[in-house]
């Protein structure tokens, strides 16, 4: 019997479910009833069914790779001309293999705890186990009906297929942007489940949050630098010049992120001083939710957006797993909300847990404004059949104060003691940062950065670049004085042995570069539009573009008009070649840009238009974008710097040391 | 004046001062008027672009109406009713503050204000000395870890 | 957590299931213009073929068809022979039909006209104000122009003839009929 790539996929999903259904039953009654073997059983559940579904996506890209269109997915993303990169790669290309891609990694998050975090909390992570079986067969449910398969058969055969959308195979980006990004949106399962199970069973501790600690922290780096890679994607891809338009695909990623970054934060009072129980529940089942949100805007339909994925009936599906998810959690909630009493309460103003207080109001009500600023258009048609639309104009105006008040938390936060700060002390802390904040808003103004939130934004930004400066060299200055360490060893020393606070300053200094990045690269891009003829040249910031005309170049899955610049001025020398890129299937031109990045500005131009009758003349457009790369490599440093964070430290014997020692002074 | 606070308020005057400057009023230019207002049309081909960022080429032939308009003379106002007029509400990228759509703008002062209300509302002044336990919560205490220690350890992934 | 927060949230996560249930009725595709009932924009244009050219109130007080289309657009190609049909039905009385074309350069054009049989008068636009006039946001789209020069009506994408005959006879006077 001949098994294609297909019939392997399709029987891997189909008896990878019964297993998942399975495996809910199994762990729940090991964790009712503390029962060995239906804990094995579970284990070996999951093991067999992330094996399961890692074959069917594998099953999928042999399927893609062998060109085999009787696969309706195949005939519609892939093509024979479609290069082998990109043919991989489509495996996340449309809704069908994402959804197998998302079940593969919750497969893996699902095994992951049933094996290592059963061990490690047995009764807690058993009832997490059960949770994330759930929604495993949830997802697995989607991808084996109508609603998700991809391996529904196409009724004809055709010879060839349809290729990629042409804007998914422009950029080498498309291997990285979705499958961060998923994994960020998936692994916030496992803290989700801990959380639940920790309701459920009535546990009043922070049992949970602490052991998903390090799993909330990749999660949220995945996502962040996932949804960076995104804005790259798109600035390198959609050819306007721009990386962020608030369109309702790129809000469904940030919403999560935001409330998760207040989560990430908040957890850190909890651990330190007990409280901001219920906050903490309240913010990952909200992350959580806000995943699921994101997934169901995007692939529903009911947003039209740069991702347009049509209309299906996952839709409905989404909505009320969504449903049932906030209804189930916020019950939970509201109901042990009794046993979530805080020991104590949040003091003065001015006190590091206060500042997290804030920062969680401020995170919340910037999430908010992006919810419901996406669903307007919605709501207002739904109620007054008004059609209406929001964009930029709003989302910018509302956002960029609240960005600039968490950029003030996130200077003054980490400087401000735990309990509370003495005049003294503040002196003592901001003196220096209130100094280098002028330097930063003199900057601004010496260099012309035109609007008054540019400036401010220099002015924070140099403050918590002070701030961390600050830390960095007290911590390297105490390590020096105790154990006589050069200084070089000593910022070695301060990173592994306190990884979590150093790696916390280094994404808060990654946060800086993205926001100087951003402030520059709004207020101070130079635009120009030129029609030109083969051999003129014109100016723009300092730079001096030379066109020489058009030419075409035929690659096998597509055709090109490029247009030939050479840049010069500034230091620069270079070539570029905007095109507009003719796709067979596409009835209009994608354009493509002619970038050339660097550490201060980017050139970046767009073959806009030209004479179709006899290529005599062309519409360029240059835009001149300073510090825009300064985006990419903030993402970057926030990388590493929750890589540090997350490495594990050398041991210390700290679980017991707080409590039986007198409170540490004020100054931790 | 210790000296601290002498450099501090010197430079705070210096940010309120590069602030004030930056945001100072001056006259709009027939090109900054223009990139305003296409910056709040919405390209009717496209995903969801402002009329300025597009390439497209209905984008820039509407960019051509705004520049005309402008330099005739027309107010912001008469431009947009223009465009309103072809494509409706839905070709403004920004609700008008002035109708029930505006509702939006008040959305993130709401959240903020009722958050910042709620969080001042529960904060307790601190208590004015953080005495040390006595020896009999401490011994409590130990107890408690002792007891503590002797349930699961609190790390799912193993190595700490 | 204050009682009345509680209680927010709560309905707020109704609010919100609510609205997303009742957002599968709509299409986001579907976007009405601002044109319809109001006056259509009078507009003179140049000829595809370069024989004059064409202004809109020459043809007042009679139904005017306005469609929008392009050489590149495959829909429009598709929507061709119901055009055809239309016309060759209607040519001889008062409804007129009228081409207009969108984003497109002049030499594809007149070799679509050519190899499509189109035979109603076709007009560019080469600045995008008819277009911009009326309203498309795409194309294909249909413009039904009443006697009283009010559009009456608007179809977008492909149109078949069926669709283009019921609405011609409802806005024809009915003693000419």
């Amino acid at each position: 019997m001949n098994l294609s790539f297909a019939d392997i996929g399709t029987g891997a999903l189909r008896a990878a479910l019964p297993l998942a259904i399975w495996g809910i039953g199994a762990a729940g009654y090991a964790a009712a009833k503390r029962d060995g073997r239906a804990l094995a059983s579970a284990r070996w559940s999951a093991l067999i069914t992330l094996l399961l579904v890692v074959l069917a996506a594998f099953a999928m890209v042999g399927a893609l790779i062998t060109h085999d269109f009787s696969v309706l997915y195949v005939a519609r993303n892939n093509a024979l001309e479609t290069p082998l990169f990109f043919t991989v790669v489509s495996l996340w290309a449309a809704l069908e293999g994402s959804i197998l891609l998302w079940t593969a990694i919750l497969a893996g998050a699902t095994a992951y705890v049933a094996w290592r975090g059963t061990r490690a909390l047995p009764r807690l992570a058993t009832t997490a186990l059960a949770v994330l079986f759930a929604m495993l067969a949830f997802f697995l449910i989607l991808v084996t009906t109508p609603a998700a398969d991809p391996f529904v058969r196409s009724e004809i055969v055709r010879l060839n297929g349809n290729g990629p959308n042409p804007l998914l195979q422009n950029h080498p980006l498309m291997a990285l942007h979705p499958p961060l990004l998923y994994l960020g949106y998936v692994l916030f399962s496992v803290p989700f489940a801990y959380a639940i199970a920790s309701l459920v069973l009535g546990e009043g501790g922070d049992r949970w949050l602490i052991a998903t600690r390090r799993f909330a922290l990749v999660s949220w780096a995945l996502l962040g630098v996932g949804i960076v890679a995104g804005a790259w994607w798109s600035y390198a891809v959609l050819g306007w010049g721009g990386y962020w338009a608030w369109d309702p695909v790129e809000n469904a990623a940030i919403m999560p992120w935001l409330v998760a970054t207040a989560y990430l934060h908040s957890v850190m009072v909890e651990e330190k001083r007990r409280l901001l129980r219920s906050w903490n529940l309240s913010l990952v089942i909200a992350t959580f939710a806000l995943t699921i949100l994101g997934t169901f805007l995007t692939r529903s339909g009911v947003v039209n957006s740069v991702h347009a994925f049509s209309l299906s009936v996952i839709g409905p599906l989404l909505l009320g797993y969504l449903v049932a998810i906030v209804v189930l959690s916020v019950g939970l909630l509201l109901w042990r909300m009794p046993m979530l009493r805080d020991s104590g309460a949040v003091g003065a103003p001015l006190s590091r847990e206060a500042i997290f207080l804030f920062q969680n109001v401020v995170f919340v009500a910037a999430t908010l404004t992006v919810l419901l600023g996406t669903l307007y258009p919605l709501i207002a048609e739904a109620i007054s059949g008004d059609q209406l639309s929001i964009g930029r104009p709003y989302f910018d105006r509302v956002e960029v104060p609240l960005a600039l008040a968490l950029l003030f938390l996130m200077g003054i936060g980490p400087q401000l003691p735990w309990h509370g700060a003495s005049r003294a002390t503040l002196e003592r802390q901001f003196t220096a940062p209130i100094v280098a904040a002028a330097g930063g808003a003199l900057l601004a103004v010496a260099i012309g950065l035109g609007g008054a939130f540019a400036v401010v934004t220099y002015a924070l930004a140099a403050f918590v670049a002070a701030t961390v400066v600050q830390e960095f060299a007290r911590g390297i200055h105490a390590r020096r004085t105790l154990h006589g360490e050069s200084a070089g060893t000593a910022l070695a020393n301060l990173v592994r042995r306190n990884g979590r606070r150093y790696g916390g300053y280094i994404v808060h200094l990654g946060i800086v570069l993205v926001a100087l990045a951003v402030a520059t690269s709004q207020s101070r891009t130079v635009e120009i539009e030129r029609t030109v003829r083969a051999g003129e040249h014109f100016e723009v910031a300092g730079y001096t573009v030379a066109y020489s005309g058009l030419r075409t170049v035929d690659e096998p899955q597509r055709d090109l008009l490029v247009a030939d610049l050479a840049i010069t001025g500034n230091a620069a020398d270079t070539h570029l070649r905007p095109a507009l890129v003719f796709f067979p299937n596409a009835t209009q031109a994608v354009g493509s840009p002619g970038i050339s990045a660097g550490l201060g500005d980017d050139v970046y131009t767009i073959l806009v238009a030209y004479d179709t009758t006899a290529r005599s003349w062309a519409t360029i457009r240059v835009l001149v974008i300073p510090l825009v790369s300064w985006l990419w490599l903030g993402g970057g440093v926030v990388g590493l710097g929750a890589v540090i964070a997350a490495l594990p430290q050398p041991a210390r014997r700290e679980l017991v040391r707080p409590l039986a020692e007198a409170p540490a002074t004020v100054g931790d | 004046m210790t000296r601290e606070r002498a450099l501090i308020l010197v430079a705070l005057l210096a940010i309120v001062g590069a602030v004030a400057w930056s945001a100072r009023p001056h006259e709009t230019t027939a090109a900054e008027r223009v990139d305003r207002i296409t910056s709040e049309l919405r390209c009717v081909t496209c995903q969801g672009l402002s009329v300025k960022d597009s390439p497209a080429a209905s984008a820039r032939q509407m960019r051509d109406i705004v520049v005309q308009r402008v330099a005739e003379g027309r107010t912001d106002d008469e431009i947009r009713d223009e465009f309103r007029a072809s494509y409706g509400d839905w070709v403004l990228l920004s609700p008008p503050v002035a109708s029930w759509t505006g509702l939006v703008w008040l959305v993130p002062l709401v959240a903020l204000v009722a958050g910042l209300a709620v969080v001042f509302g529960r904060m307790r002044p601190p208590s004015p000395t953080v005495a040390a336990p006595s020896a009999r919560e401490l011994a409590s205490l130990r107890e408690r870890v002792a007891r503590e220690e002797a349930l699961d350890l609190p790390q799912t992934d193993g190595a700490r | 957590m204050p009682r009345w927060l509680r209680y927010a949230i709560v309905a707020g996560i109704a609010a919100l299931t609510v609205v997303l249930m009742l957002a599968f009725r709509h299409d986001p595709l579907d976007i009405r213009t601002g044109t319809v009932g109001k006056p259509a924009a009078a507009f003179t244009a140049d000829m595809l073929d370069g024989s004059g050219s064409l202004s809109l109130n020459s043809y007042a007080g009679q139904v005017v068809i306005v469609n929008f289309w392009a050489s590149w657009c495959i829909p429009c190609k598709e929507e061709n022979p119901a055009l055809v049909r239309v016309w060759e039905r209607y040519r001889t009385s008062d409804v007129i039909l009228i081409g207009i074309v969108y984003q497109d350069s002049l030499d594809s054009a007149r070799r679509y006209v050519r190899d499509n049989g189109v035979t109603w008068p076709t007009v560019t636009d080469e600045d995008g104000r008819i277009a911009f006039a009326f309203g498309v946001r795409g194309i294909p789209e249909t413009y039904f122009i009443g006697t009283d020069g009010l559009i009456a009506g608007r179809h977008v994408g492909p149109i078949d003839e069926a669709t283009l005959v019921n609405a011609i006879e409802a806005l024809r006077p009915k003693a000419k009929r």
